[in-house]
């Protein structure tokens, strides 16, 4: 022992000793050790007996007990073990966890995890000791970079998301979060970056406003066709009487009034001509076929509720889903019953806007037989007036002061193409049920 | 010369299946209804109209003989569902559907169930008549 500390005390071999012990990260230690260096050092320059020293120095520490000899090594112990796990949790995470040395202007790294390794494809050379602002090297983001800077310099933190480029030029988003690190006296010491991948998240947000998108256009096709439809419909009507009278007309005076009979013949053309118009119009918008595919109820709710969900909750109303356990795969359209379903929940959310007490609405799928499915969307609205109960699925008919009153009629359509059926009742508490069947098996239509 | 044509038209009703001259219509539209009657009429048929199928099943016997004119879009029970209740009652009546919409494979579907055929409106006079008496052939 007294050789050791006379080692120590000797200039020279203070540094390896110093340099092992930090290589173990045992910051404890090397303080520990400092400390008592500086205090023999101290009496040493005071001429007192080295040995006596070294002596009473060793005796005191034996005194002051075995106990807190063994406190401090577990105290060491759990510093080291909670570093250790600390930093495996930085080596571990999926985010990107870099640090900036916020002392030096060029915004060197002087850390950075694997994953920031992994999202960037950067490897560890490329990257430490570098400028985090131009590691990518690009010009186009100077101007955000600039951006970030003057954020960081003014003291504050950063968050924002931006398209990056991995190393191997592979497009994604990332959500970049800088945060500052002070010491004792406020000043910033370190930048600490935070870069999650948020590719998957952005891809699925676009991906639900294409199918949002493709769901309202497909919807605003079908109900101009369902529209023209109906139209062609009403206006086929008088011509098919005026024809009819003119044809009458023409075989009562045949052979007389020339000048009535070349004048009923000309409403026939015309009337004609206008039949013929409303054909190709009608042709023009055909409905498309349904596409028949294998289907599973829930998850079609499921992904309908996706789409509709940011506009429920901004008008303050939740929807609840309640799906059947074991509900069988079916044929249907998938759009065509997103529209069914969007259509539905959209109504029940307006019959329950004006009220608010009724905050919520329901969706539940059940089995109503061994060959049936039964969807219900049940909501706490104003119900159905009884006299509307009758019109509320013909065309044109409609309570809403913008409605088109094609809602409800093409939905009927739809559910009765696939073979089920759609209807509507009264809760015998309040608000009103909207409820569709869809056969398992498509019958074929007699 | 009108008298001359009623007389031609009384000898071809009178060569008729008496059972043929009976029409019946069976559309919502009241406006179409009159119309067809007064041009059906022209050719001597006689002709009923309804505008509803309860209407229709109320005030017309099974075996009461005569073609029927269905228009197929109609509230409440639509055309082929009438179509079926008619089979079902067991009757052997001639029918027509008419429909203003061009409905997909309209006509072969008329046929498949046992009716005597299809037509679009607005509906040509001599077609309509020619399908008419081809249904008592």
């Amino acid at each position: 022992m007294k050789k050791k500390i006379n080692t120590l005390t000797q200039k020279g071999t203070k540094k390896p000793l110093l340099k092992k012990i930090s290589h173990i990260n045992l910051e404890g230690q090397i303080h520990d050790l400092k400390s008592n260096l500086n205090i023999i050092k101290r009496q040493l320059k005071q001429g007192v007996n080295r040995e006596k020293i070294v002596k009473e120095k060793l005796q005191g520490e034996v005194n002051q007990g075995a106990d807190r000899e063994k406190q401090s090594a577990n105290r060491e112990k759990i510093a080291e073990e909670q570093l250790h796990i600390r930093t495996k949790a930085m080596e571990s995470t999926f985010d990107g966890i870099f640090i900036i040395d916020a002392l030096k202007p060029d915004f060197k790294i002087i850390y950075a995890n694997p994953s920031f390794y992994r999202l960037t494809g950067f490897s560890m050379n490329e990257v430490i000791g570098k400028n985090y602002f131009l590691l990518y090297g690009d010009i186009e983001n100077t101007h955000t970079y600039e951006e970030i800077k003057k954020i960081l310099l003014q003291g504050k933190s950063f968050q924002g998301e931006m398209v990056r480029l991995k190393k191997n030029g592979e497009k994604f988003w990332s959500l970049l979060r800088i945060t500052l690190v002070r010491d004792n006296n406020g000043i910033v010491t370190h930048y600490v970056g935070n870069k999650t991948d948020t590719t998957l998240m952005k891809e699925r947000n676009i991906e639900i406003e294409e199918q949002r998108e493709e769901l309202l256009h497909v919807t605003r096709v079908g109900k101009l066709a369902e529209f023209v439809s109906s139209l062609a419909h009403e206006i086929s009507q008088p011509l098919t009487a005026i024809l009819s009278y003119a044809q009458a007309a023409q075989r009562m005076y045949k052979g007389r009034e020339p000048q009535l009979q070349e004048i009923l013949q000309y409403i026939i053309n015309d009337d004609q001509r206008a039949s013929e118009v409303i054909r190709r119009l009608r042709y023009l918008l055909k409905k498309t076929k349904p596409t028949f595919e294998q289907l599973d109820i829930n998850v079609l709710i499921n992904d309908t509720i996706t789409l509709i969900l940011p506009h429920i909750t901004t008008k303050n109303k939740a929807i609840k889903f309640e799906s059947g356990k074991d509900m069988p795969a079916f044929q249907g359209d998938r759009i065509q019953l997103q529209q069914v379903l969007l259509n539905l929940i959209s109504n029940s959310l307006e019959a329950m806007e004006s009220n608010k007490d009724s905050q919520e609405m329901m969706v539940r799928t059940l089995l109503e037989n061994a060959e049936t499915i039964k969807v219900e969307v049940i909501d706490s609205g104003c119900g159905i007036p009884p006299k509307n109960m009758e019109k509320l699925f013909s065309h044109f008919f409609t309570n809403k002061p913008d409605g088109l009153g094609m809602g409800l009629s093409i939905s009927r359509s739809i559910v009765e193409a696939h073979g089920g059926r759609l209807d509507a009742k009264n809760n015998p508490d309040r608000g009103a049920t909207f409820y569709f069947t869809l056969p398992i098996q498509i019958k074929e239509k007699a | 010369m009108g008298t001359f044509v009623h007389f031609l038209l009384l000898i071809r009703s009178n060569k008729r299946n008496i059972m043929s001259s009976n029409i019946f219509i069976l559309d919502d539209d009241e406006s179409v209804c009159r119309a067809l009657k007064t041009l059906l009429m022209t050719y001597d048929f006689v002709v009923k109209t309804f505008n509803s199928a309860q209407n229709f099943f109320d005030n017309v016997a099974v075996n009461d003989p005569g073609c029927l004119l269905l228009d197929i879009h109609m509230p409440r029970l639509d055309g082929w569902e009438v179509q079926k209740r008619i089979l079902s009652s067991g009757s052997s009546r001639p029918i027509i559907f008419i429909s203003a919409e061009k409905q997909d494979n309209a006509t072969e579907r008329a046929l498949k169930v046992g009716a005597v055929g299809f037509l679009q409106k607005p509906v040509n006079a001599q077609t309509l008549v020619d399908l008419i008496n081809s249904s008592v052939k």
